[in-house]
């Protein structure tokens, strides 16, 4: 059966222990014995006096008692072992470590063996190892002894630095705890006996309480030696003397500061305290009974600091409450510094108990008061004391112990100061900074929708206001255009809010907003600043109620004031972030929250929404309803061109803020792709970039459609074909252009014109060549219906040498094309009808069109000459042969 | 509840509640690895009296919380004995020894830890010579040794 080999098993090596220890008694003992390793457990519940006695009973008792292990362990319990000391005087003795394994398991082996070390005394020479184990210090001991007389000179007594001086060295560790023992024993016992009193051994032997305080510490370390039956009591009489002799000096240490006797009574007791059980309790005496706590309504009163009347946070008086602190702190620093011994920590609790209760309270009240009634306020509070309270580290006088780290010091204080607020006030931002611009564009929805309901909205109305337009729409596209004139008189009312910051957003996106605009409007003089006359007066009431037009749509007022309160949150926000951790993080997070916030709600609450009505109104466009036409624009589509121009304004003006706000203070890493900011931020230009798109969509149709309306409509059947005109007076060969070319080319350059600069390049591209494209396929459409004579061909050339010059402003090659093929597409009117084989190589000539037009296209054109059927004949027979002709 | 039986040294069956026969983490490791057949577990080492001694105070301390650690070198080692270990342990020594040794056996960390608070209560305040006298130990030292012994460790004296 397993589970009896099991038992069995284990038994056996015990019996030969078991047997060991019978040799040792040498007696034949009928009674159970016990083996070595349940000996040894049982040792370990013996006091050291015990131990020492069962030594000395028997040899395996005396092994087993002088074990070292025991006794370091007592050491370790008292505190004076020091296992590094320990392991380089062994290396010292025994060489490197690896010998000293060695020399151990020798020595292991040896007792194994059932061989009791030597005893030195016996005269057998012994190993080394041996001397070490078993050697005593007789004369040391001796000396300890003499020592328990009352000494007169004190101080020099060894007793009292015992647990200092005690060695760590293996094999001897018997021998020192025997010192200590010798030493603290007798005054352990007399407390433990006889109670706390002032009879105590240890106040009778030692006069001056600074050595008391070093005798009692030390008892208290030997104290924990103790594992003996009772211990418990005698532990607490202990500490209970200690606490007795602690509270008298507390006392004296008290009367020092109440009296200013700094540098005698306050400084002697520090001292005491400190060697007694390090000072803590002085120290804590110190910090409570602060005058700095005492005396703290004196530092200033949340009254003071709040303004009854508006509720605004005073900042001088916050600050002036921050410089009486530091003075009075610096007061109290200096009495620390001189009175406390300077192996003493002090400079952080008494921070940090500064900060609870001086600090915290004042700060709390403020807050509390302001959040209740004035949230801005409350926000403005919070960051500008965050920063006065950083700034304080510049006016405190170090605290001597804490050297470098005083700043780090200062830093966890303040950091615990605002902990309770950090997150109340980020949030509280972030919520303050959307409620106040949903505000803005709430007010300014209803707004338009009051002026809506009073005037009719611009879009569907202003193309009853036809007169003088031409005029007032290049002042107005000016206006426009210019953001020279459009961001000072904004930033003008910001200043006050936040001049310095203002001023580097301006400083840096005006400029580039000129460059990018000034390749379309020349920052000229406005007519509007001119001396007002009736014309710019009545220019002016219009161009007003254009930009009311836009106004509907979004307002570049509007995005940039959000902005501004986005980066005075911002602003304040950030501040936090410099707390680093995991509050710095938070503080990070709700910068970017803020930012993406503010893209939020300007891009899709705002400028995309103003898009898509624009887009609406565009697609809504039938230009042909309408009764009068505009000579120079599709109104709808020069709005539309003009918001692409200032929502790219806006995107720049986020981009800067951008730049400005995230980038530069390190709040956000533009290389990360899966930050909120940068993610928000790309999605609101691939957004606007998309709205865009869309609008130019429209607007090419649009475009087209007005493009198409005026062929139609302008275009005079006389004027390629002037042999039908029944005009007398009609000049002949005229060379000029058509009235209808003009109009066209005005039309969509002035438009195409309109997007240089504004939107991406690629997306302007796209919109050139759909523009170049869809007026090519409309001009075809045309020309097909129309029927020219070889003397209206001239007219002609000179509309397609129109066309071509304004598509090479596009700038396109491959448009080029196109309308390079339409000019030698001209030519074909031109000949002469004699000249029928001419005009069929011409026709059949597909190189010379570019291969744009198959040579059928072609013919087909080529139909639409006047006398085409006084020369079909001809050219057919020129391009198919004798055959056809034959049929 | 499920019982088991132990069968003692000198072939005594006793039924034991498992609960309290897994005090020992002997028993407890044994029944873990091979299942409860239903056989008796043979105890070889421990007789009938020890063995009932044993089950006496593991019916006692069934409901005892698990020991934390006992490695720990930081911890007090105390001789305090509660009042009925105390009590239980009021044997003669040669039954003390036993319980002791049949707890180390079945491995028993409490008990054994009784066991030897309690002989060291015994050997504590006692002379050299009545140490002896109270274990039966004969003095194998010469009287030169003692001597120097005693000398070694003077601080130790009262």
């Amino acid at each position: 059966m397993p589970n009896g080999k099991k038992g069995t098993v284990p038994a056996k090596p015990r019996r030969d222990v078991l047997a060991s220890l019978r040799m040792a008694s040498l007696e034949e003992i009928s009674r159970a014995s016990l083996p070595a390793e349940i000996v040894s457990s049982i040792l370990d519940y013996l006091g050291p006096a015990d131990l020492i006695r069962a030594a000395r009973s028997c040899k395996l008792l005396h092994e087993m008692a002088y074990d070292d292990t025991r006794w370091v362990q007592l050491l370790k319990r008292i505190g004076c072992w020091d296992e590094s000391n320990a392991r380089k005087h062994s290396e010292k003795v025994y060489g490197t470590v690896a010998e000293f394994d060695v020399v151990e398991e020798q020595n292991i082996l040896e007792k194994e063996n059932g061989v009791i070390p030597k005893i030195a005394v016996d005269g057998v020479p012994s190993s080394g190892v041996d001397a070490i184990s078993d050697g005593f210090h007789k004369i040391e001991l001796g000396k300890a002894a003499a020592q328990l007389e009352p000494l007169e000179n004190e101080a020099s007594d060894p007793d009292l630095v015992v647990l200092k001086q005690a060695s760590s060295i293996r094999g001897e560790a018997r021998q020192e705890y025997g010192k200590i023992h010798a030493a603290l024993s007798p005054l352990y016992d007399d407390i433990t006996k006889s109670g706390p009193s002032t009879e105590n051994l240890v106040f009778t032997k030692y006069k001056d309480p600074q050595f008391q305080a070093q005798m009692l510490s030390q008892l208290q370390a030997f104290s924990n030696s103790d594992m003996t039956t009772g211990w418990e009591w005698r532990v607490h009489r202990l500490e209970s003397a200690i606490s007795m002799f602690e509270t008298a000096a507390l006392n004296e240490f008290r009367q020092g500061y109440e009296t200013d006797d700094i540098d005698e009574l306050m400084r002697k007791y520090a001292h005491i305290l400190y060697s007694l059980n390090g000072g803590q309790s002085a120290l804590e005496l110190f910090i409570h009974h602060n005058h700095l706590m005492t005396r703290k309504s004196e530092l200033g009163t949340l009254a003071d600091c709040i303004d009854g009347v508006t509720g605004r946070i005073k900042v001088q008086h916050t600050q002036a409450f921050f410089t009486r602190f530091s003075v009075a702190y610096n007061e109290e620093v200096t009495i620390m510094n001189r009175a406390f011994p300077s192996e003493l920590e002090v400079a952080l609790p008494f921070m940090e108990k500064i900060g609870q209760d001086v600090l915290f309270p004042f700060l709390t009240a403020i807050f509390d008061e302001l959040h209740r009634t004035n949230k801005e306020s409350y926000l403005t509070a919070v960051s500008v004391t965050f920063i006065q309270c950083m700034n304080l580290s510049e006016t405190l006088l170090p605290i001597r112990d804490s050297g470098s780290n005083f700043d780090q010091y200062l830093d966890t204080v303040v950091t615990k100061l605002y902990e309770p607020h950090i997150e109340l006030y980020l949030a509280e931002e972030l919520d303050f900074f959307r409620r106040t611009s949903e505000v803005t564009i709430d007010d300014w929805d209803r707004q338009l929708s009051e002026q809506a309901a009073s005037t009719e909205s611009f879009l569907m109305s202003n193309v009853n206001r036809q007169a003088d337009k031409r005029d007032f729409l290049t002042s107005f596209k000016k206006v426009i255009m210019m953001p020279v004139n459009i961001f000072p008189s904004f930033s003008g009312t910001k200043t006050n809010e936040d001049a310095k910051s203002d001023s580097d957003t301006n400083g840096t996106s005006t400029p580039k907003n000129l460059h990018r605009f000034s390749t379309i409007a020349s920052p000229a003089p406005l007519p509007m600043e001119e001396a007002p006359k009736t014309e710019l007066a009545a220019k002016a009431l219009i161009m007003k109620s254009k930009m009311e037009g836009i106004r509907s749509l979004f307002s570049i007022e509007i995005a940039l004031s959000l902005v501004h309160s986005a980066k005075s949150s911002l602003e304040r926000a950030a501040q936090f972030v410099r707390l680093g951790g995991e509050y710095g993080k938070a503080a990070k997070q709700q910068c970017e929250a803020i930012f993406v916030a503010l893209l939020g709600i300007l891009g899709h609450r705002h400028v995309i929404i103003g898009f898509n009505k624009a887009v609406d109104h565009l697609s809504n466009y039938r230009p042909r309803e309408q009764d009068e036409r505009d000579q120079s624009g599709v109104e709808p589509l020069v709005t539309f061109l003009e918001l692409v121009n200032v929502g790219d304004l806006i995107l720049q003006m986020v981009d800067v803020f951008y730049e400005q706000e995230l980038i530069s203070t390190h709040l956000t890493d533009r290389s990360d792709f899966l930050d909120p900011a940068v993610k928000e931020k790309k999605k609101f230009e691939q957004l606007l970039d998309e709205q865009v798109a869309a609008g130019l969509n429209k607007g090419i149709d649009v475009l087209m459609e007005e493009v198409d309306y005026i062929l139609a409509t302008r275009q005079l059947a006389t004027d390629f074909n002037p042999e039908i005109s029944s005009d007398p007076h009609r000049q002949t060969m005229d060379v000029g252009l058509s009235e209808a070319a003009a109009a066209v080319v005005d039309v969509v350059s002035s438009h195409t014109q309109m997007l240089v600069g504004s939107t991406d390049k690629s997306t302007l591209d796209v919109f050139n060549q759909e523009v170049g494209l869809r007026l090519f396929t409309a001009l075809c459409k045309h020309l097909k219906r129309q029927r020219i004579s070889v003397e209206g061909s001239l007219k002609l050339i000179s509309d397609m040498n129109h066309y071509f010059k304004f598509v090479q402003t596009l700038k396109n090659n491959e448009l080029l094309l196109y309308f390079k093929a339409f000019r030698e597409l001209a030519q074909i009117y031109l000949i002469d009808p004699s000249d029928a084989k001419e005009l069929a190589t011409l026709i059949a000539d597909a190189d010379r069109f570019q291969g744009i037009w198959r040579v059928e296209e072609v013919y087909e054109f080529a139909e639409r000459r006047a006398d085409w059927y006084q020369v079909k004949r001809d050219v057919e027979r020129a391009m198919y042969g004798i055959g056809c002709s034959v049929m | 509840m499920s019982t088991i039986t132990l069968t003692s040294s000198d072939g005594v069956d006793i039924a034991v509640e498992r609960a309290v026969a897994e005090r020992s983490v002997l028993i407890k490791n044994m029944l873990e690895d091979l299942g409860d057949s239903g056989e008796a577990i043979p105890i070889p080492n421990v007789n009938e009296a020890v063995l009932k001694k044993v089950i006496e105070w593991c019916d006692h301390h069934k409901n005892d919380p698990p020991s934390a650690s006992d490695d720990d070198d930081n911890r007090r080692k105390t001789t305090d004995i509660d009042e009925w270990d105390q009590k239980f342990m009021q044997v003669d020594q040669e039954m003390l020894f036993e319980v002791i040794l049949a707890a180390n056996y079945l491995d028993i960390k409490a008990l054994l830890d009784v066991g030897c608070k309690t002989v060291a209560n015994m050997i504590k305040g006692k002379s050299p010579e009545e140490i002896r006298k109270t274990f039966n130990i004969q003095n194998d030292f010469t009287p030169e040794e003692e001597d120097q012994i005693r000398r070694e460790n003077e601080w130790a004296e009262e």
